[in-house]
């Protein structure tokens, strides 16, 4: 255990490396690059490999190579690169690859604004790729958290098989702070459910557990799994067959639901007596808060939910922290994506005495709490 | 209950997946001459004690030749359109004692997956790429490929291919990796011989092979006898050490040279990133 | 008791040093027992943009925010970052201007400190990119918060070997400027 200096891209990096990374493959882009940057160095000195591919096209079939393969693996992006990742998260999502994602979150769409912040890959980090499939997706607010939910998210990985992606920021990723990092042998780590059958009665997508998660076995182990990435049988024949699809794509999408309570994680802030709750994830949550205790401090009854688990969504302490509440506010440098969220927990969960507000702030820069109260009374919603 | 071991009905049978026959592949079709010459060379060399089949891992693409990851018995890998090469990086990367072949065709390797062989042989990354040339979009029903020759009729271009075609392999011995051949199924010995040499060397490794695709390419430019087109292609196919790469020609209607263009043994991505960084103890060599 | 707390802006532009002194600073402030959030911004190109680095630094509990809301500590390099984030500056902040690009202070603020840094870097020091450093000592000598020493421990941990003589002479130039 060490005390640290760091920004959250090099937090990231830190926890990758006590998670056990051993394959890093990257393609640079703003403002991911000096997190690539920092494995470059400090990765091969403890025995493992970074690799620069042509593009994020090759670079997530190839972290799906290394994956099946035995590595653990990861690969740090934003907002163009991700987007060219899509059909490839499909297929780490369809062969049961577990890998790392981290997205730090620029301003968009298209090209944007390189260096600033953005909040408009929410929806796209659950459901990239066409087809249906769930993935884990964490979304940190502090470098210290950056460290964490990168080990976090390197064990939901390899608990429900599939890739997980760390929604990171551009304002996180270059702001310093304390990081205890956390050594190896000082952190869970996750590892795979190894087969327990010989070879011969292997069969790669079979799951007899309550998880839904197969066991998995890497390739060079003797037992020829197939990676396959058309509709599969339990052995990884291609088959046509509705029911098999059926079982397998249901199998896909609700094996993170069914691990759910292993995954789930958020916070919530003077929420017990809150008239009015805030959401807000990464940096933005920062300045919410901050706008909190403003309120507070003028006697406004104010409280802030902030999901770590985008996906899957914590609405059972979402539900309670909203127990007393009167009207929720969802804050994001977006149209609105986490609110969409927020809108289906409410009506899932039958909750319509609750008046639920969008502040949907398209900005390429982080608002302080300032400029969000400002928004607010700009709405002029009666609030307090 | 007691399993009496049977006898394989084909010396090859222990390499595929017996219960997946027949395979979809037409009568006529030269893939799997190309993909029998494959397991012939993994055989040989497993019980000449070169090669362990388990350490194999046979990554494809999409189209017909993609396929063939479901037929064979070894660790395998069907990627998206594309991507095979990229896959096969990523294996290696994981585990340098693994030995990934990369066998699919024209489209997905030098079409929409060009970007990552091109990548892939100037680094002479350690893979093996068996490129089965069909010139056509087969398994969509004869779409335009990057390989189909000028003028050629395809469905996308009812009047004739307008794009002059991609000599994939001119473009990878541009790029002067430790091994370059182009083949054809109407020579299959040669494929063989040139697999089990390519199979042991390290870094990247290319191989296309010319074949037949009588269902789709072949009716479409008229000939309704899978034997017409490989006749027609036995009449392109000329063997021969070309004097520069200008000398090498990807020309339907005079010549399509073949031969061994490049054989060396520099060191592989591996084996240089894993000196360049001190990494060969940790990762046990190749 | 009220927490001690600190907001810190230092802008100018690409090329200045802005970041490092800002990263320098931080981590010297992080060993003088504060909590940092030092948040960077940049334009694309590394030359020549606007260049800005925040501290929010308190004694006590962690603080929430990123940004700096009103900064009652400020350093500025270059006159267009100046006005550009002249309305994070507080009018009674304690601010540290380098004449040798601003011409003249702006109306309102009452605690300037008006000085040729780089001049002062480029003739006295010897290295005209130490003028980061020079501020960076006056500040400790000025300001407080941190010591000469913890500047100099911060700065030799980041910056390159070749560099850390001719700043650890910046630093002290600065430390000992007298206005
Ligand atoms: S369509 Fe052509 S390439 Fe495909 S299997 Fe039939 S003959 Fe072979």
């Amino acid at each position: 255990m060490r005390q640290e200096f760091l920004n959250s891209n090099q937090a990231v990096a830190e926890g990758a490396m006590s998670a056990g990374l051993n394959v890093y493959i990257g393609y640079p882009i703003t403002p991911s690059s000096d997190l690539f940057e920092y494995l470059s160095e400090k990765l091969p000195e403890r025995g493992g490999v970074v690799f620069q591919a042509e593009d994020e096209i090759a670079t997530i079939n190839a972290l799906v190579g290394a994956s099946l393969s035995g590595a653990r693996t990861m690969t740090a992006t934003s907002g163009p690169g991700f987007s060219l990742m899509a059909e490839g998260v499909g297929f780490a999502a369809m062969v049961e690859a577990p890998l790392l994602i981290v997205n730090v979150m620029r301003t968009g769409p298209s090209t944007g604004i390189a260096t600033q912040i953005g909040q408009g890959d929410i929806i796209q980090s659950r459901w990239s790729s066409h087809g249906p499939y769930n993935l884990v997706v964490y979304a940190p607010a502090s470098a210290q958290e950056a460290f964490d939910y990168t080990v976090r998210a390197f064990n939901a990985a390899y608990i429900v098989r599939t890739p997980a992606v760390l929604l990171s920021d551009a304002v996180l990723a270059h702001t310093r702070e304390r990081v205890t990092v956390r050594e190896s042998h000082e952190v869970e780590i996750v590892d795979r459910k190894k087969p327990a059958e010989p070879p011969s009665e292997y069969k790669p997508y079979r799951s007899d557990s309550s998880d839904m998660v197969p066991s998995f076995a890497y390739y060079g182990e003797g037992y020829h799994p197939i990676a396959e990435s058309l509709s599969h049988d339990e052995r990884g024949y291609y088959k046509t067959d509705p029911r098999i699809y059926r079982n397998l794509v249901e199998r896909l999408v609700h094996k993170v639901e069914r691990n759910k309570a292993k995954l789930v994680e958020s916070r919530s802030y003077y929420t017990d007596d809150a008239d009015i709750v805030f959401v807000a994830i990464g940096s933005m949550a920062r300045s919410v808060l901050a706008l909190v205790r403003d309120l507070r401090a003028d006697g406004v009854k104010a409280g802030l939910f902030r999901p770590i688990s985008v996906w899957p969504f914590d609405d059972e302490s979402f539900v309670s922290s909203i127990s007393g509440a009167k009207s929720i506010v969802v804050v994001e440098l977006n149209q609105g994506q986490l609110y969409e969220i927020v809108k289906s927990v409410l009506w899932e969960r039958g909750i319509k005495d609750m008046s639920l507000h969008k502040l949907d702030m398209i900005l390429p820069e982080l608002p302080g709490p300032d400029e969000i109260l400002e928004e607010i009374n700009s709405r002029g919603w009666r609030l307090w | 209950m007691v399993v009496v071991a049977q006898k394989p009905l084909h010396p090859l049978d222990e390499y595929l997946r017996t219960d997946r026959l027949p395979h979809i592949w037409c009568p006529g079709c030269g893939l799997g001459m190309i993909l029998q010459a494959f397991l012939w060379s993994v055989k040989e060399l497993y019980e000449r004690g070169k090669i362990d089949p388990d350490k194999v891992v046979f990554v494809t693409g999409i189209g017909c030749t993609g396929r063939a990851s479901g037929f064979v018995n070894f660790d395998s890998a069907h990627t998206p359109h594309g991507r095979a090469i990229a896959f096969a990086t990523g294996v290696k990367l994981a585990n340098p004692k693994l030995i990934p072949v990369v066998f699919s065709g024209d489209g997905d390797i030098a079409g929409i997956g060009g970007n990552h062989l091109l990548h892939a042989a100037r680094r002479n990354f350690d893979v093996l790429v068996i490129m089965a040339n069909n010139m056509t979009y087969a398994l969509t029903g004869g779409q335009l490929a990057p390989t189909t020759p000028f003028t050629v009729y395809s469905t996308t271009t009812p009047k004739g291919n307008p794009d002059q075609p991609l000599d994939a392999t001119k473009m990878v011995y541009a790029l002067k990796p430790n091994y370059v051949a182009r083949l054809s199924i109407t020579h299959p010995t040669l494929i063989r011989e040139s697999i089990k040499k390519a199979l042991l060397k390290r870094g990247f490794r290319w191989i296309e092979v010319l074949s037949t695709c009588s269902e789709i390419f072949g009716r479409h430019i008229n000939f309704r006898d899978p034997y017409e087109l490989y006749e027609r292609l036995k009449k392109v196919v000329k063997f021969r050490r070309p004097q520069s790469i200008d000398d090498i020609k990807y020309d339907w209607d005079n010549e399509i040279t073949c031969g061994t263009f490049i054989d060396k043994d520099d060191p592989g991505w591996m084996e240089t990133y894993m000196k360049m960084y001190g990494l060969e103890d940790k990762l046990g060599g190749l | 008791m009220a927490m001690e707390k600190h907001e810190i802006v230092i802008a100018g532009r690409g090329g200045q040093g802005i970041l490092l002194a800002g990263y320098i600073l931080g981590k010297a402030l992080v060993d003088a027992g504060y909590y940092v959030v030092n948040s960077e911004e940049y334009s694309a190109e590394t030359r020549g943009g606007d260049s800005k680095s925040e501290l929010v630094v308190t004694k006590g509990e962690e603080p929430d925010i990123i940004k700096v809301r009103k900064a009652d500590l400020a350093i500025f390099m270059y006159t267009d970052q100046m006005k550009k984030y002249s309305k994070l500056v507080g009018d009674s902040a304690t601010v540290f201007l380098d004449s040798t690009f601003i011409e003249s202070k702006p109306e309102g603020w009452s605690n300037v400190i008006m000085v040729p840094f780089t001049e002062i870097a480029e003739h006295e020091v010897g290295n005209i990119r130490t003028a980061n450093m020079v501020i960076l000592g006056m500040f400790a000598s000025k300001v407080g918060m941190v010591s000469l020493d913890l500047l100099e421990k911060s700065m030799s941990s980041v910056t390159r070997p070749t560099w850390i003589e001719v700043n650890k002479k910046a630093l002290q130039k600065g430390y000992s400027l007298k206005v």
